[in-house]
């Protein structure tokens, strides 16, 4: 009987809890389909107002130029990031010596520092470069991230050093065993950082809208804010924003969900 | 192996398609007779633009205007970081920036305007108290746009029930408001007011009498009769239950929406979200805000919001840019009347206010002349000095009635507070 009370109470506060997550998720959905007047006197139960707001959408914002953007920056960022980080991370904890942790010290303390207090000079370095309005200028200062050469080296830490060793005996080169043998193994570390890279990419804000000058280069985080720049907001179509907005990482998420729990906690196959 | 060429086969393609796109993106072909706009209004301040775009190419065919929609505080986050790298060469040729900021940038960023004086535009055809917000030291920066002139429009079905009619709030003074409005509460138990973010309506009282919180170059807070007045006003609006105070904004557009609220204070921009609720139309009216009695100068009008037109200091075809405002935003009337049928844009280029689409009754406001009746608010607002500080001062103004009324701190102590709070933010 007491065992089934404790049941019970776990179940009411983990359900107000899983209710306080979900919430949000359906409020946005609710709202997609519904007429701006309507989310605004509070209704919450789903509409049929999906497909106006969709016009409105597609009339008042190029959606389908700044998805393609969000999609092409974002795919460009994370595999470069995985790509530089990984081989940072593994370098690092694979052939370290003191120089390197002295190195890595330096990095961390590099992750302390906001990305904000490095905007004008960033700007200033890529001016000077002309690559202001370049997907190059967007990509460049995100795809080596300490944390990131954190993660894989900290899970390069649960690599065993027999592969390496065996397959050194076997005749194999150094980039060859990083990418035939680590690669592999470290599926969830790359699962999980990919998740990360991804979902950061696709919602970074601040940096994408000072590097692009052009309505060309507007991404999916830069049309909802625009959805929320006027005077009068059309709430429909900003929650249908929201929602295409989101709808991509979660997507992601869910799919790379498991390497995601795995490769946090630095498990390996 | 054919993982390692896989692999090196994307991170090759990505690098291209980085590098190409660099390339590709940081030339573009520049013609002069192509001018960059930052606005961000896509039904309001961005049609006035295509509307104005394709006047000036009855004349000059091979013009063509390239618009960037970018929100407002987006465009001063992008401003901010060009000046302080020093590079001026990504700015558009002509932007909008909100009336508030002017002062600011003018004084912290002069680099990135280009004064108008030699654009030929007669500032005096603009609303006075409208074109002082981006003049500074007798330079004019911005070319007026939108009009602010604050309104109050108050729900006639509500009052009614109260035995009141719009006669008994249109230009009223503020303890002719309290009493009539306690009379709407007890017959109806419905707030007379809503706002959000407090201190906005006290800057428009304080504005309403001409009361500079800013004073030749001194800060003018601690000893402002009038401010001291107008927090007291907001303090007795909300003790009384006349009024909500709204945190978030969305439910302060929800609360006159959905008739929790029998009346507004605002700038009149507000008109495109009352007007949302098309089931409350024809039980509107718009009157000027109350005034404050024994005070001089004080007056029924104040202005909230707006923006105004400013050419950049990188535009690379000043005298296109000049021509392309003066005719057009600068004196353009029937521009004007496009602009109000399509996009509600009441105008502060006098001349336009005369026009005959201005005396138009308006349906959702019971036949009112609505837009004359704005113009006429507006040619009555007194200027309002904030120096280069208006964020500075209404946040320490926000702060100052949250303690009066949450914790019913002194209004004379709050108001040194805020004085001091200024001073130290801009540093003496």
């Amino acid at each position: 009987m007491i065992k089934n009370k404790g049941l019970i109470a776990s179940y009411i506060v983990l359900g107000i809890f899983s209710f306080l997550s979900v919430f949000p998720l359906y409020y946005m959905f609710c709202g997609a389909t519904n007429p701006s007047i309507d989310i605004i006197r509070g209704k919450l139960i789903p509409g049929t107002y999906l497909l106006e707001n969709l016009k409105t959408l597609l009339d008042n914002q190029n959606l389908l130029l700044a998805l393609w953007n969000s999609v092409k920056n974002s795919v460009i960022v994370t595999v470069l990031t995985l790509l530089v980080c990984s081989l940072a991370g593994y370098g690092f904890e694979i052939f370290h010596d003191k120089y390197k942790d002295r190195l890595m010290s330096v990095l961390l303390i590099a992750m302390m520092l906001p990305f904000v207090a490095t905007i004008v000079p960033l700007f200033k370095m890529f001016s000077k470069m002309h690559l202001i309005n370049s997907t190059a200028a967007l990509i460049l200062p995100t795809i080596s991230t300490p944390f990131m050469i954190m993660l894989f080296r900290q899970s390069a830490r649960s690599f065993p050093h027999d592969i390496i060793e065996a397959s050194r005996l076997e005749g194999l080169g150094e980039i060859r065993i990083f990418f035939t043998m680590f690669i592999p193994v470290m599926r969830s570390t790359y699962g999980a950082a990919a998740t990360v890279t991804f979902m950061n990419a696709w919602n970074s804000y601040l940096w994408p809208k000072i590097i692009f000058q052009s309505n060309e280069s507007i991404t999916m985080p830069m049309l909802v804010a625009n959805l929320k720049g006027g005077y009068f907001v059309d709430y429909g179509m900003l929650m249908l924003g929201v929602l295409i907005c989101t709808l991509p990482t979660a997507i992601i998420f869910l799919a790379l969900q498991k390497s995601f729990a795995n490769g946090i906690t630095g498990a390996v196959k | 192996m054919k993982k390692i060429l896989a692999v090196a086969l994307i991170a090759l393609m990505a690098l291209t398609a980085v590098f190409a796109n660099g390339a590709k993106e940081s030339a573009p072909a520049e013609k002069t007779n192509t001018l960059t706009v930052w606005a961000w209004d896509p039904n309001f301040n961005i049609p006035a633009l295509i509307e104005a775009e394709k006047i000036y190419q009855e004349t000059h065919p091979d013009f063509k205007l390239n618009i960037v929609e970018n929100p407002s505080k987006d465009i001063e986050v992008k401003f901010v970081t060009a000046d302080q790298a020093g590079d001026y060469s990504t700015l558009p040729d002509i932007f909008l920036m909100q009336d508030n900021s002017y002062q600011k940038f003018i004084a912290n960023y002069p680099g990135i305007f280009t004064t108008l004086d030699d654009s030929g535009i007669n500032f005096a055809d603009f609303a006075a108290g409208k074109s002082a917000m981006s003049t500074a030291n007798g330079k004019h920066y911005g070319v007026p746009f939108d009009n602010g002139a604050v309104i109050m429009p108050i729900r006639t079905d509500i009052i009614a029930k109260a035995g009141l009619t719009v006669a008994d709030f249109d230009g009223v003074t503020w303890s002719q408001f309290f009493e009539n409005a306690t009379k709407v509460k007890k017959a109806t138990g419905i707030d007379m007011l809503t706002t959000s973010g407090g201190s906005e309506i006290v800057l428009m009282i304080l504005q309403s009498a001409g009361a500079s919180p800013y004073v030749n170059g001194k800060v003018n807070i601690e000893n402002n009769a009038v401010l001291e007045e107008a927090i007291k006003i907001y303090a007795r609006l909300i003790k009384e239950g006349l009024m909500t105070d709204y945190t978030d904004w969305d439910q302060y557009i929800a609360s006159f929406n959905t008739g929790k609220a029998a009346g507004l204070i605002q700038g009149n921009w507000i008109i495109s979200s009352i007007t949302a609720a098309a089931d409350q139309s024809g039980k509107w009216a718009v009157v000027p805000l109350p005034k404050l009695e024994g005070v001089a100068g004080a007056t029924n009008f104040s202005n909230s919001g707006g923006a105004s037109w400013a050419v950049s200091s990188a535009c690379k075809n000043k005298e296109l840019a000049f021509d392309f405002l003066k005719t057009t935003l600068g004196s353009n009337t029937a521009l004007y009347d496009t602009l109000l049928v399509n996009n509600g844009v009441i105008t502060t280029y006098l001349p336009a206010a005369k026009s005959s689409k201005y005396q138009d009754p308006v349906e959702f406001f019971g036949g009112q002349k609505v837009y004359s009746d704005i113009v006429s608010y507006a040619n009555g607002v007194p200027t309002c000095d904030f120096g280069s500080y208006y964020n500075d001062i209404r946040s320490a103004i926000t702060d100052a009635i949250t303690n009066v009324v949450q914790k019913g701190a002194d209004v004379k102590a709050e108001m040194k507070k805020a004085q001091e709070a200024v001073e130290f933010a801009i540093g003496g």
